[in-house]
């Protein structure tokens, strides 16, 4: 259980910027998300708390303290990998053991140890296995387990659900979120997967390119992503181009094509008159409307797609661009069939259109 | 038994196939217990009086085999520490040239032993006064390598070098990551590299005839000596003491390196 601080952390392979000038402090007990793309330096930025790979420049604090100079095996850093990678030739108790053994601590205590861990993650009587004998969801409890085991300052999570089946997954979010805050451990676990990241972590860090794009709690990323990069990245999938009117009561007219979209922005956003921008809006906030009225659109319905809890439909002829609503109530949509959509001004999202001005 | 035939047929071409391997080996088995002065089939008799033979001072075959071991030994135990160190930089560290370093590790394998063995021959007459011992050594300890650094290789051509930064990030220090993960990992490669390494030795003939001196004389061209002179059962003995020697090896590495197999 530490605190952890990076600061102006920076990554360089050659002429690539693999992570750049990264800040972040997470506090004890935390558990924080990065997510990202591949290739965003998510991986880079665990490696380098771990001490694998050395930092270009910029310092990495435990407590308060540069660890910079420590090698990776006197951190203490408990790694959970993404393909688990337990020793092949060493049983599940061995597996679990290997940290302990390594501090030389009594058998009796190691013994213990190693039992309530397993306990811990559910595997008990597994403990003679080898890893080959068991299942995907085992073998990933028992690298957690192999990992939490040594009672490491800090744990870092790389990918650990990406191998497993959706009912499984969920399993495991529930399980892993439960072990770490029994432990109290500061944790970072990386991921490309934003329901991953956002049922899991206390904090979530969005990372594109090296640069972090966003850091804050679930749901100011999950409703209110800063650019529409995030947005993106968060699963909003109906993007707007337009040009901003003048503010007015809180509201922000936005011209898209022919119809005009009213944005609750209560004075925050900085955009002037005149200014290109971008609308996002998640599926889900898009509802259908009876009548005409503000913010309430017609359009032609091209595909409905079932998925369940919703349907999800494409529609098209409302603006340039193309319209996801995803609507909760299971109502049948032919193509070609006209439907009214409404917008609701405090949930869309608003941003300064940058490419557009770069452009200009 | 719906195609009763084929299997008929089947086994009788397999039987044949395994007689036909076996039958040779048999008859210098059998021949070997003969208490006549020629080899003959089938045996007349019973005696182990060419067994003894090995055994007597004059067929030097003892000398010989002592000289093979310390050779085989010796050229093993030092390919082992060359060849795995090499297999080792070869596969975990990414740089120009390493596919070349390869083949030019594994090169003696594609080299004729006698043409080797000639140019080596030329080294030492220049040099002039190198021991026997060092003559042989020197030529063995170069030609079996290939077989150790390639069975290594394979090994760790598909090694999973996380489980590396696993156990560092669990306190392993860099020597105890070596000795605790990538070498047990690695065993079955250099066992088996090692285990055909000796073999390769053991039995090597074209490059110990051309490299021997008096005083240094190995097993197989003592063998062969003795062959040129006198063709008694003492051949067909020694060859089935040579033939359950080799047995025992193979079971044993089977026992050491088919259970590890098992276990990854």
């Amino acid at each position: 259980m530490a605190t952890l601080e990076l600061q102006h952390l920076t990554k360089k392979f050659g002429d690539f910027t693999a992570v750049d000038d990264m800040n972040l402090s997470v506090a004890e007990g935390e558990m924080i998300a990065l997510l990202g793309g591949s290739g965003c330096g998510k991986t880079t930025t665990l490696r380098m708390i771990a001490g694998f790979t050395e930092p270009f420049s910029g310092t990495i604090l435990v407590d308060g303290k540069d660890v910079r100079s420590i090698p990776p095996y006197r951190r203490n850093v408990g790694i959970f990998f993404q393909n688990y990678a337990l020793f092949p030739h060493m049983t599940v108790f061995e597996n679990v053991a290997f940290g302990l053994k390594l501090q030389k601590l009594p058998k009796a205590e190691i013994r213990e140890r190693v039992e309530n861990m397993l306990s811990l993650v559910k595997l008990v009587g597994l403990d003679r296995r080898y890893p080959r004998e068991l299942s995907g969801g085992q073998q990933q409890r028992v690298a957690l387990a192999r990992a939490m085991v040594t009672r490491p300052t800090i744990l870092l999570l790389d990918e650990p659900l990406s191998n497993l089946d959706a009912k499984l997954r969920v399993e495991m979010q529930v399980e892993i979120k439960r072990i770490q805050k029994e432990l109290g451990i500061t944790t970072i676990i990386v991921t490309h997967d934003h329901e991953e990241a956002v049922s899991l972590a206390d904090r979530v860090i969005v990372m594109n390119a090296g640069r972090v794009q966003q850091i804050g709690t679930p749901q100011e990323i999950f409703d209110r992503p800063v650019s529409p990069f995030v947005a993106d990245f968060m699963g909003f999938s109906t993007f707007l181009h337009g040009v901003a009117g003048p503010e007015e009561n809180g509201l922000l007219p936005v011209k898209c094509g022919s119809h005009t979209l009213h944005v609750r922005t209560d004075g925050g956003a900085d955009i002037a008159p005149g200014d290109a921008c971008v609308l996002t809006i998640r599926s889900e906030n898009i509802a259908l409307a009876k009548e005409p009225g503000d913010n309430v659109v017609s359009g032609q319905v091209r595909t409905s797609t079932y998925k369940g809890h919703t349907t999800r439909l494409e529609v098209t002829g409302c603006f340039d661009e193309t319209v996801y609503p995803a609507l909760s109530e299971y109502t049948e949509h032919k193509e070609g069939e006209t439907v009214q959509l409404y917008f609701p001004p405090e949930r869309i999202c608003v941003y300064k259109d940058e490419k557009k001005m770069e452009d200009q | 038994m719906r195609d009763g035939h084929v299997n008929w047929l089947c086994r009788l071409v397999a039987v044949l196939v395994m007689l036909f391997l076996v039958a040779p080996l048999v008859v210098i088995v059998l021949a070997s217990f003969t208490p006549t002065a020629l080899v003959t089939f089938p045996p007349q008799g019973f005696s182990l009086k060419w067994y003894a033979n090995i055994f007597t001072s004059s067929t030097h075959f003892m000398d010989g085999l002592v000289k093979s071991l310390e050779i085989g030994i010796l050229a093993t135990l030092l390919d082992v520490l060359l060849g795995v160190t090499a297999a080792l930089s070869i596969c975990r560290y990414d740089f120009r040239g390493k596919n070349a370093l390869l083949n030019y590790f594994t090169s003696p394998m594609y080299v004729p032993s006698v043409a080797f063995a000639f140019v080596l021959l030329q080294l030492y007459s220049q040099l002039g006064g190198v021991p026997g011992m060092l003559r042989i050594f020197i030529g063995h300890f170069i030609i079996i390598l290939p077989y150790v650094v390639r069975n290594t290789v394979s090994v760790l051509h598909v090694f999973n070098w996380t489980l590396e930064d696993a156990a560092t990030s669990l306190g392993a220090n860099p020597v105890q990551v070596f000795f605790k993960i990538t070498i047990p990992l690695a065993k079955p490669g250099i066992l088996a590299g090692a285990l055909l390494a000796f073999l390769y030795s053991f039995d090597e003939v074209a490059l110990s005839s051309l490299l021997s001196t008096p005083r240094f004389i190995t097993l197989p061209i003592r063998i062969m000596n003795y062959m040129e002179l006198t063709f008694d059962p003492t051949l067909a003995a020694i060859s089935t003491l040579l033939m359950v020697a080799s047995l025992v090896l193979i079971i044993l590495m089977e026992r050491l390196v088919g259970l590890d197999m098992f276990m990854k």
